[in-house]
C-alpha cells in the first residue's frame, strides 16, 4: 500500500526564504520556507506559464515565480502580477497546496486531504539524504540489518559500534533518495560515511 | 504523422558560411534525420525521402520538408545598408520550439530572467499595446509595446524606455524591432531562428541586424547569448514542454496579448506540431 506521508527533505536542507524542489509519488512540489520558517510543499508549477515554482523567490510569507514574478500568497492564492501592479489578480488564479509538516527535522509531504500525522521517529537524529541509482531491494541485500518498506530500519555497524539507523525512503524516476537519520549521540561523520558506503555498496549490487 | 500544414513551412536548418566551407551538418528536423551539405556548389538539404526544398536567406540555410506554401518571410530590413549582421550561433534547448518563440514575445519576463539588463524592479508594468493578425503577409504583429530597460543593449548607457515591435512571420520563427539606442530614428532587428529537432528539442539560431559601429563583433555575440541562455533556464523548466493551445491550461493577461494571438494563429492554420492540444 502507498504510504500517504512521504519525506521530501531534511529541514536543516532547507533555509529560510528558500525554494528547493520535492515531490509526491512522482508529483513535483515546490517545497519552500518563508521567512519566518513556515515550511510549505505546492504543485510545481505556475498556472501562469508553466513554471517551476521551486525555481522561484521567496519574499516574506509569499513565494514568487521567477518567470514573470506572480507572487502567491501562503493560502497559494496569486496576490499580484507585476505586469500590473494596480491589479488585484482573481481569487482563482492559485496554486494546489500539498499538506506539508515539519517533525523530528525531516518535510514530510502528503494530498492535501490526509488526515493523521507522520510516523514520530522519536531518539533519532536527522543526518543527511542521499540519493541512489538503484532500488530498495538492492539497499536491503547489501545491509541485512535493515528491514521495511518506506523505513528501513536497524542496528548496523559504525565505528565498531552497533547504532540504530532508519533511512526514509523517496522512489524517484531515477531509483531513490534515502533520507537518513541515526541515533542521537552517534558520530555524524562516521554516520555519513557509512551512508556513502551504503550507496556504493548498493548501488554496485543494483547494476550486477 | 505530421499535418502537411506543418510540412509545407520553411525551417532553418543551418548557417549557410558553415556549409559553405564545407562542413556537413548531420541533424533533424520535424523528428526526420536530415544531412545538410555543399553538392557542385549548391547547398542540399537531404532526407530519408530524398531533397528537401532549400532556400538561403539571412545568412541561413532554410528547408521545407513538403511543398512550400509560400516563399520564405522577408526580412527588408537585412538589406539596409550600413547594419552590421551577427549570427550570435546555436542554442540547443529541450522545449518545444513553439515555446521558444513564445518567449521570444514575451516582456514581462524581463525584470526576472534579464534582471538589471532588459528590465529591473520596480520598472514591470507592461502597458497596453495593439496585436493584430496581418491579414495581406498572414502575420502575428505586436505594436507599440514600451518598456523601460536598464541597458537595452550593448551600445546603451544607462537606462532607456525601449520601444519594441515584434512580428512572427513563420510558426517557428519571430523577428522583433527595438529601439536603437545610438540611432534613436531607427530600429536595431533581432530575430530567433528555430528548428524543430522535434516536437519537444530545438535548435535555436539569434540573429542580429544592428546599427553599431564599435562594439566589437565578440562582444555583440557573448551579450545576446548571455541573454538566451538566461531564457534557457525558464524554457527547460516550464511543464509541459509542449505549448498548450488549450485554453485552460495556462491563464494569461493582458501583457500576453502577442502570446494569445500567437496561439490562435498556430490553432487557426493547423501549426500544431510541438503543441498540446488537450489539458492534460
Amino acid at each position: 500500500m502507498t504510504p500517504r506521508w512521504i519525506a521530501t527533505g531534511l529541514s536543516q536542507d532547507l533555509p529560510k526564504a528558500v525554494a528547493m524542489a520535492g515531490h509526491w509519488q512522482g508529483q513535483d512540489l515546490a517545497v519552500w520556507r518563508s521567512a519566518t520558517g513556515r515550511v510549505q510543499a505546492w504543485n510545481d508549477r505556475c498556472p501562469h506559464r508553466g513554471m517551476r515554482l521551486s525555481h522561484g523567490f521567496v519574499r516574506g510569507e509569499t513565494l514568487a515565480c521567477i518567470y514573470h514574478g506572480w507572487v502567491y500568497g501562503a493560502d497559494g492564492v496569486c496576490k499580484h502580477i507585476p505586469a500590473h501592479p494596480a491589479l488585484t489578480p482573481p481569487a482563482t488564479i492559485r496554486v494546489a497546496a500539498f499538506a506539508c509538516v515539519e517533525q523530528d527535522g525531516v518535510i514530510w509531504v502528503a494530498p492535501a486531504d490526509t488526515v493523521g500525522a507522520p510516523v514520530a521517529l522519536r531518539g533519532l537524529q536527522p543526518l543527511r539524504s542521499i540519493s541512489l541509482t538503484c532500488d530498495v531491494a538492492a539497499v536491503l541485500a547489501v545491509e541485512p540489518a535493515l528491514s521495511g518498506g518506506d523505513a528501513l530500519r536497524g542496528l548496523v555497524q559504525i565505528g565498531g559500534q552497533a547504532c540504530e539507523v532508519c533511512l526514509l525512503v523517496q522512489h524517484n524516476a531515477a531509483g531513490l533518495t534515502l533520507h537518513a537519520l541515526c541515533a542521537v549521540g552517534v558520530d555524524r561523520i562516521a554516520a555519513s560515511r557509512w551512508v556513502e558506503d551504503l550507496r556504493r555498496r548498493a548501488e554496485r549490487k543494483g547494476a550486477a | 504523422m505530421i499535418a502537411p500544414e506543418v510540412l509545407n513551412e520553411w525551417y532553418p536548418v543551418a548557417m549557410a558560411a558553415h556549409i559553405r566551407a564545407g562542413q556537413r551538418r548531420v541533424t533533424q528536423l520535424l523528428g526526420q534525420p536530415i544531412t545538410v551539405a555543399l553538392q557542385g556548389g549548391a547547398i542540399v538539404v537531404t532526407g530519408q525521402g530524398g531533397a528537401l526544398h532549400v532556400t538561403e536567406a539571412f545568412g541561413h540555410v532554410w528547408a521545407c520538408p513538403g511543398t512550400p506554401a509560400h516563399p520564405l518571410f522577408p526580412i527588408p530590413e537585412a538589406l539596409e545598408t550600413g547594419r552590421r549582421l551577427v549570427d550570435v550561433g546555436v542554442v540547443r534547448v529541450k522545449c518545444s520550439p513553439l515555446r521558444a518563440v513564445e518567449n521570444f514575445l514575451d516582456i514581462a519576463h524581463f525584470p526576472f530572467v534579464h534582471t538589471d539588463v532588459l528590465g529591473a524592479e520596480p520598472h514591470t508594468e507592461v502597458n497596453r499595446y495593439e496585436v493584430q493578425i496581418r491579414e495581406d503577409s498572414d502575420e502575428v504583429w505586436a505594436t507599440k509595446v514600451t518598456f523601460y530597460q536598464p541597458q537595452a543593449a550593448k551600445s546603451a548607457e544607462g537606462g532607456i524606455v525601449t520601444q519594441y515591435m515584434y512580428r512572427v512571420p513563420a510558426p517557428t520563427a519571430a523577428v522583433l524591432y527595438k529601439t536603437c539606442p545610438v540611432r534613436p530614428d531607427a530600429w536595431d532587428v533581432i530575430g530567433i531562428f528555430v528548428q524543430p529537432l522535434s516536437e519537444d528539442l530545438c535548435d535555436v539560431w539569434p540573429w542580429m541586424a544592428l546599427y553599431d559601429d564599435t562594439t566589437p563583433q565578440a562582444d555583440l555575440i557573448a551579450f545576446q547569448q548571455m541573454i538566451f541562455l538566461q531564457d534557457r533556464s525558464i524554457l527547460e523548466n516550464q511543464i509541459p514542454r509542449l505549448l498548450p493551445l488549450d485554453p485552460g491550461m495556462e491563464i494569461p493577461t493582458q501583457a500576453d496579448l502577442t502570446s494569445i494571438a500567437y496561439r490562435r494563429w498556430l490553432k487557426k492554420r493547423g501549426l500544431t506540431y510541438g503543441a498540446q492540444m488537450v489539458a492534460a
